[in-house]
């Protein structure tokens, strides 16, 4: 049965070699589309946890949703010792986060001042690293501030310049402040560079009467993976109250944006699945129209007509296994390929600046399990277009089968 | 007779809508008077702390105020600015003067539950709302203040009510822009000074989940009506100059 079908693929190799192009093209094209789609969703959202948010946040119940004074973490030092006995856990540092406004002799501007430690900081994100000008902050420093290039801008100061801070104290006075710019940095997010700057927490805490206190403590763990099961050992360990959130939460609207973004790439492939769908339907209609003759001898000659079904299924089968196969082979070389060697568009990530796109980089993501669902989509499609050819030419008996032109 | 009927229904509508502005006219001029000079403590309770503060202000017409910290000592001679719907502040700790930006117009002010917009738009009630009255009882008059088109206001609806005998408020309810109550402000203890009746005591009350707890009192200490309040204090120079 095998070699019978085998030939008549063979025989019919116009028919054959355009639904095998048609069905590896269209497999290629969707784990390759896929593996893009997921590998610049991938890579935005770890640029972005990995300049600032972090795996992991513990904080007062209640400050994700309404940042105040009023939620911030008490009693730091015990909070902290406790992270320090869990497994996991690579890196972790307080902040303390205070919307102030920064007056230049130019302008005023509100924006987010936070208090850091800054040698653990340097180890859960890459403030240190987006140095542009000017040096990092350290632990000796007071009123130095390490400034976002963007927020620079909109106050018309550079390095070494004077800037006003005035806001309120963690009880709520008035807290008032002269700093000095001595650093600018740039981390390609730029509401984040337009709107943040960072002092000593040491010297920070003494302005904001906040010493044992912080808005939050930002984790990072060996792996990404796993920040779930380290969330979860965290908050076993934390006094009641203290919420313990993963990225996916400190993250969410940027999640959901990336869910809608990948909704939108489904329903284009699926439209373009829509038509391939038909076209291959097409194909094995007219192979199958143009075979009544032959099938209806068959049956003469005593072949049962579930034999037939048996054949007509097997020749798809051998072409959809081959088709998705070759096609998978070739979209997996690919998406490996161009996730060790990303595409680099120039100029993209300062055009696309406001949209969180740091890299000129578009890496694909190369995941086993997302290439074999991809295949098994087209390798199904294909079992589903050749269903209705089968049903057609059931309908005929043997004598209408043979005299049908 | 329908017709009767309606232009009876809109005459008294506009007899009522204009009663409304009266009553909002007078309750401001009665607050405000030509000029006003006041002292006043304010007490701000939080969920861990409790601060007082003295401050002072002068005021004149709509547009024009200066107010001056006076305690605690660690924000004494800090002055604030309000020239028609815009603010500046003088900080002695670092001598500069400093214009608030409009960002940062919802932010609190000194900490308490009145943000800056407050600060920049408390008299301007009648210009910035449509009044309407929706009850009476006797002299209290409860009034429905909704947004002009167009007015830059953050409140979606505010009711008050009135006290008719003294042109006085007795509460306040703000609303966001879904109708949901933000905040409230309650009015006690009514005193005539002259020909004008203040309230002495005013309680700020959030309503946000987030500040429950909190609240804001304000005490009228000493109040003085048109005493003829320089010019002096409504400019730039005099954040500066009245600080010290």
């Amino acid at each position: 049965m095998f070699s019978l079908a085998l030939k008549n693929l063979l025989f019919y190799k116009g028919r054959t070699l355009t639904t095998f192009l048609l069905s590896l093209c269209s497999t290629v094209l969707f784990v390759v589309y896929v593996a893009f789609m997921d590998g610049s969703h991938e890579s935005m959202l770890k640029n972005s946890l990995s300049i600032y948010t972090g795996a992991i946040q513990v904080m007062q119940e209640g400050h994700h949703e309404n940042p105040s004074y009023d939620t911030l973490l008490e009693d730091l030092p015990s909070v902290m010792q406790t992270l320090k006995n869990i497994e996991g856990i690579r890196a972790y540092t307080p902040r303390l986060e205070s919307f102030a406004l920064l007056s230049s002799e130019e302008d005023s501007v509100g924006a987010m001042v936070t208090g850091i430690v800054p040698e653990s900081e340097a180890l859960v994100s890459r403030l240190k690293e987006a140095l542009v000008k000017g040096r990092y902050l350290d632990s000796e420093d007071s009123n130095g501030l390490y400034m976002g290039e963007e927020l620079a801008k909109r106050l018309g100061v550079d390095l070494g310049d004077e800037i006003a801070l005035v806001g309120s104290a963690t009880d709520y006075s008035f807290a008032a402040e002269r700093f000095q710019i001595i650093g600018l940095f740039r981390t390609g997010l730029f509401e984040f560079d337009a709107s943040s700057a960072f002092v000593n927490k040491a010297y920070f805490d003494a302005l904001m009467l906040s010493e044992t206190m912080a808005s939050s403590i930002v984790v990072t763990v060996d792996d990404l993976e796993k920040a779930e099961t380290v969330a979860g050992e965290i908050a076993g360990q934390m006094p009641s109250r203290v919420e313990v959130l993963t990225w996916k939460k400190l993250m969410a609207s940027m999640v959901q944006a990336m869910e809608v973004d990948s909704l939108f790439g489904y329903i284009s492939m699926g439209l373009f699945f829509i038509v391939v769908f038909f076209v291959i339907m097409i194909f094995g209609f007219i192979n199958i129209s143009g075979r009544i003759r032959e099938l209806g001898l068959l049956r003469a000659l005593g072949v049962h007509s579930y034999e037939i079904l048996k054949l007509l299924l097997l020749e798809s089968a051998i072409l959809a296994f081959a088709s998705v196969l070759a096609g998978t082979l070739i979209g997996a070389y690919l998406a490996y390929f161009y996730e060790v060697n990303p595409i680099i568009i120039k100029g993209m990530a300062e055009t696309y600046k406001a949209y969180g796109i740091i890299s000129d980089e578009v890496p694909t993501r190369f995941d086993l399990f997302t290439i074999a669902w991809n295949a098994m989509v087209v390798l199904l499609l294909n079992f589903l277009a050749i269903l209705y050819p089968v049903y057609y030419i059931r309908q005929f008996t043997p004598t209408e089968a043979m005299r049908h032109v | 007779m329908k017709k009767w009927l309606l232009l009876l229904s809109f005459f008294t509508s506009l007899l009522i809508c204009g009663e409304a502005e009266t009553i909002i006219n007078r309750l401001e001029e009665n607050l405000r008077g030509k000029d006003l000079y006041a002292k006043m403590e304010i007490i701000v309770k939080t969920k861990r702390h409790t601060r007082a503060m003295l401050i002072e202000s002068w005021g004149k017409g709509k547009k024009k105020n200066f107010t001056k910290i006076l305690a605690p000592s660690r924000d004494q001679g800090i002055t604030f600015l309000n020239l028609d719907k815009q603010m500046w502040q003088y900080v002695p700790k670092i001598e500069r003067i400093i214009k608030i930006p409009a960002s940062m117009m919802l932010q609190s002010w000194m900490g308490t539950d009145i943000t800056n917009d407050d600060m920049v738009k408390q008299s301007s009630l009648a210009d910035d709302y449509h009044v309407s009255i929706l009850r009476k009882d006797g002299p209290i008059v409860t009034l429905e203040l909704i947004p002009k088109r167009g007015a830059a206001v953050v409140w979606g609806k505010i009711i008050s009510k009135v006290d008719t005998r003294t042109y006085t408020q007795i509460k306040d309810i703000f609303y966001d822009d879904e109708e949901v109550e933000v905040r409230a402000i309650e009015y006690e203890g009514v005193k005539q000074y002259g020909s004008h009746y203040v309230t002495t005591r005013m309680s700020i009350i959030p309503y946000e989940a987030s500040k429950k707890g909190n609240s804001t009192t304000i005490r009228i200490r000493d109040i003085r009506f048109d005493q003829g309040i320089s010019e002096s204090y409504f400019s730039k120079n005099a954040l500066i100059r009245y600080s010290r």
